[in-house]
């Protein structure tokens, strides 16, 4: 873990992405996510583990993140193949006696959670940027690219605007998520109020002429 | 109690699912509206001119409007006093903006009826970002349902538009809290499901174990 947030340099894509905030994420759930272009399926276990997945089932390539978890196993939604946290079948329902081949295993990302945040990555070198003491509040997606916003906030892994802190997960067909965080300390209040600042700022960056 | 009911049809659900959380059994009437048009038949008409699901007959009360027969199924479920009702009705109101836009977005992609796709995704999607505002607002409280600390009609009637708005060609993936609101409404003792809302997998016994 690094001390201090690193801020990539101009033209090489981000080695770790920020795809959900760990509070949007319960034990014994599977939600899609996008890193780089790349279509994920996002997981916890029971136990409280992570995987990140390309987002398509070795049997028919259907939506891993529709699938559902018990234990630290997630099952396919179609036919109920089970994979461990590793990505490695481990049954599969029509041939209960058979030992799945090993051979039939999802392609993972690298993910790590830190103060509340998921990040991605392909490689898994080095380590996601430490957001320090900022307190994750909540994520939401704006009808923007991820370049048309840097070229209006900035190009730094933290961006401080109007009193939020935010990171951004770019996605395609020009939009963007902001993953917002705060100050440390923020009582129910203050949280509220910093999401509806989050919620005027998105009708800005919409509403802009600028920001296309 | 009878309801005339269409099982695609969120709008039938609502009542379904609402009675089956209060411990109420309904008679159902099986109406085959696409592509059977069965509400189109003289019978149907004369009970409800407007020609629509769902009809609740009880005794000589006949219902045809959702929010009606929501007020009427829950009685004081979810709360009696004056404050909690407007709150409540105010959902309702909003929960029919979601028909006339997720819900209108689905009968257009999948059921051939007519009206503009693409306006009525934008139209929705403008309603889902302000139930996710909304949502999380509460969440901030503490609570994971919109009117009170348990369900009520607010939620009742927003969930289905809302849970088939994939349907309609609008993906829920991008609202963390309207995920974990709707995880809450399908824990609920006697959740029932319809097709596209499935019951949540992991709380029933594991399939051959
Ligand atoms: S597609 Fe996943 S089990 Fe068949």
């Amino acid at each position: 873990m690094t001390d201090t947030p690193r801020t990539p340099s101009q033209g090489t894509p981000p080695q770790w992405t920020p795809v959900a905030l760990s509070r949007d994420l319960a034990p014994a759930t599977a939600i899609p996510v996008i890193a780089e272009g790349t279509e994920l399926a996002l997981w916890r276990g029971r136990s409280g583990r992570l995987a990140a997945w390309h987002d398509r089932c070795p049997h028919r390539g259907m939506r891993l993140s529709q699938g559902f978890v018990r234990d630290d196993m997630l099952s396919c939604l179609y036919h109920g193949w089970r994979y461990d946290l590793e990505g490695q079948c481990r049954k599969i329902p029509a041939h209960p006696e058979l030992e799945p081949n090993k051979a039939i295993c999802v392609p993972a990302w690298s993910v790590t959670e830190a103060t509340g945040i998921i990040w991605v990555s392909e490689t898994g070198s080095g380590a996601p940027p430490d957001t320090g003491a900022l307190a994750p509040l909540r994520s939401l997606t704006v009808e923007r690219s991820e370049d048309a916003l840097r070229d209006h906030l900035g190009d730094g892994v933290v961006i401080e605007f109007d009193g939020l802190h935010l990171l951004l997960q770019g996605l395609p067909q020009g939009r963007c998520v902001l993953h917002a965080l705060t100050g440390p300390g923020l009582d129910a209040a203050g949280q509220r109020a910093a999401s509806h600042r989050l919620e005027a700022l998105r009708t800005r960056f919409e509403d802009s002429e600028d920001i296309a | 109690m009878k309801l005339y009911d269409w099982v695609l049809s969120p709008d039938c659900y609502k009542a379904r699912l609402l009675a089956a959380l209060t411990g109420q059994s309904l008679t159902t009437v099986a109406t085959d509206v696409f592509p059977g048009k069965d509400h189109l038949t003289p019978a149907f008409r004369d009970m409800n001119p407007r020609a629509t699901l769902p009809v609740l007959v009880a005794g000589d009360l006949v219902l045809t409007e959702v929010p009606a027969i929501l007020i009427y199924l829950g009685g004081d479920w979810g709360g009696d006093n004056a404050t909690e009702r407007a709150r409540q009705a105010e959902w309702l109101t909003f929960s029919q903006r979601l028909a006339g836009t997720l819900g209108l977005a689905r009968r257009i992609d999948m059921m051939d009826a007519p009206g503009d796709l693409a306006q009525a995704q934008r139209d929705g999607t403008r309603l889902l970002r302000q139930l996710e505002a909304r949502l999380f607002d509460r969440q901030t409280l503490g609570h994971a349902f919109l009117t009170g600390p348990a369900p009520t009609l607010a939620d009742i009637a927003c969930f289905p538009d809302v849970m088939l708005a994939p349907d309609g060609g609008v993906s829920l993936a991008p609202y963390a809290a309207i995920r974990a609101w709707s995880r809450a409404i399908r824990s609920l003792p006697g959740f029932i499901e319809m097709p596209g809302i499935p019951r949540l997998h992991e709380l029933s016994p594991e399939p051959g174990a």
